[in-house]
């Protein structure tokens, strides 16, 4: 059969299991950007911190992080945790490693984001009173957003991108169902040109909303 | 967590030569990927930029395809796709190492077509103008004034690509590419270590991708400097 022939066939089939596959894969990249962008903050307030007892292990964190790749971390979570009496689901691996994955690219983002403020802002906050951390909450990262949204757009793409390798742990996702599909039916193309169509119908649209936040920042400058 | 010393001093010497033979699988597909990844790189750049229409439209369409897409979905579409759409041509030669290669270079060439263009645009127009009115042909003003100039600018971020790179390749185990790994994972269940491999394959990722990161750094702040 050719090409054409497959699809007329069986493409309603196909679209229809890859789309059962969307959950799964919008369950990981959300869960793992919310775990990202809580933990990434923590870092980068201890990689902004004076004290260098917090300063060390966050960068420490964040040179390991970024130095080895997603899929070896996502292995030593859930094939390696068990060793130590932990066995998480693949779902939960799949977050906690993306996640703390995220976390390391995402605490540069907070930081660049907080370093673009003037310091003066800070200054003039606490001598208003305030607490550090309340300047922080009320003056320093409310102004800093308008910096950090679109990296951080463009951050979740990659987060999303990313999820694509969680089947390699036993997640139901987008890839993994394509997958079964081809050892089911035998054939790839289709499958596997659709699934590609299916990441490009959601990234492209938030890689043209990044570039429009970058250029209203720009703008508002 | 306390056993992983010992179980280390007990397996080390069978663990450590295998998994370095296996990276340097993983470094052969880094560096060709990274030569194919330039040379689409390149053309690329030059296609969006032509004053042809067409030309430019479809330039856009592979950067906005080869960043849009997962790499792992490039891989299985470039590996899988193309023997089965044209099943009457010869595809012995098409091998997991080729398509590694081929798909983390596609993928790249889109990444690195925009670095080259903002290397490109950054430039004022007026140096090439200049170059001109000096009498130097387009190709003397490319090769003396342009490209001097733009290597600068984008040799930071085509260092931080190549660092990426170095760690997309561990990609490549899930279309069966025998490089670190496939090994690694191998070894951690035969031996019923997991832990203890995985964490040894993290660090011999790390002892490739760091030096290339402080370098990439160094690099950074002596253009920095220069400007």
């Amino acid at each position: 059969m050719t090409f054409f022939q497959i699809l007329e066939k069986n493409g309603w089939y196909f679209f229809t299991t890859l789309l059962s596959g969307w959950p799964a894969t919008l369950t990981v990249a959300s869960g793992a950007l919310v775990f990202a962008l809580i933990f990434g903050l923590v870092i980068a307030l201890m990689r902004i911190s004076t004290w260098r007892l917090l300063r060390w292990p966050a960068t420490a964190y964040l040179e390991f992080f970024r130095g080895t790749p997603a899929l070896v971390q996502l292995f030593v979570i859930y094939f390696g945790f068990p060793d130590w009496g932990f066995q998480p689901s693949p779902l939960q691996a799949a977050i906690i490693g993306l996640g703390m994955n995220g976390a390391a690219y995402i605490s540069e983002i907070y930081r660049a984001g907080i370093e673009s403020i003037h310091r003066g802002q800070m200054e003039a906050a606490l001598s208003l009173g305030m607490t550090p951390i309340k300047a922080m909450q009320h003056i320093i990262l409310p102004q800093a957003i308008r910096t950090m949204l679109p990296p951080m757009t463009n951050f979740s793409i990659v987060l999303l991108k990313d999820t694509a390798i969680v089947f390699s742990i036993g997640v139901l996702e987008v890839m993994a169902l394509a997958r079964q599909l081809v050892t089911e039916t035998l054939t790839s193309a289709p499958i596997y040109l659709m699934a590609g169509a299916m990441y490009l119908c959601v990234t492209i649209p938030m890689a043209r909303l990044a570039a429009r936040l970058e250029r209203q920042r720009q703008a508002w400058q | 967590m306390l056993e992983l010393p010992q179980i280390y001093a007990e397996n080390i010497h069978r663990w450590l030569p295998e998994l370095l033979y296996y990276s340097l699988m993983t470094l052969k597909i880094g560096f060709f990927s990274f030569i194919v990844a330039v040379v689409f790189g390149i053309l690329v750049a030059l296609c969006r930029v032509s004053k042809n229409g067409l030309v430019r439209t479809l330039a856009i369409w592979f950067i906005e395809i080869g960043r849009g897409l997962p790499i792992v979905v490039i891989l299985y579409i470039i590996y899988f796709v193309p023997p089965q759409l044209f099943p009457g041509l010869n595809w012995t030669w098409f091998s997991d190492f080729t398509g590694a290669v081929l798909g983390l270079g596609i993928h790249g060439g889109a990444i690195l077509a925009e670095v080259f263009r903002s290397g490109i645009e950054a430039l004022h127009k007026g140096q090439r103008e200049a170059a001109m009115s000096l009498g130097m042909t387009p190709a003397k003003s490319m090769v003396y004034i342009i490209l001097p100039q733009a290597t600068r600018i984008v040799l930071p971020p085509v260092g931080n690509y190549a660092i990426g790179l170095l760690k997309d390749t561990s990609l490549c185990t899930l279309i069966g590419v025998n490089e670190i790994m496939n090994g690694a994972k191998s070894i951690a269940f035969s031996d019923y270590q997991p832990m203890a491999v995985f964490i040894l394959v993290a660090g011999i990722y790390f002892a490739m991708s760091y030096p290339l990161s402080l370098l990439v750094r160094a690099l950074e702040r002596r253009l920095r400097t220069a400007q």
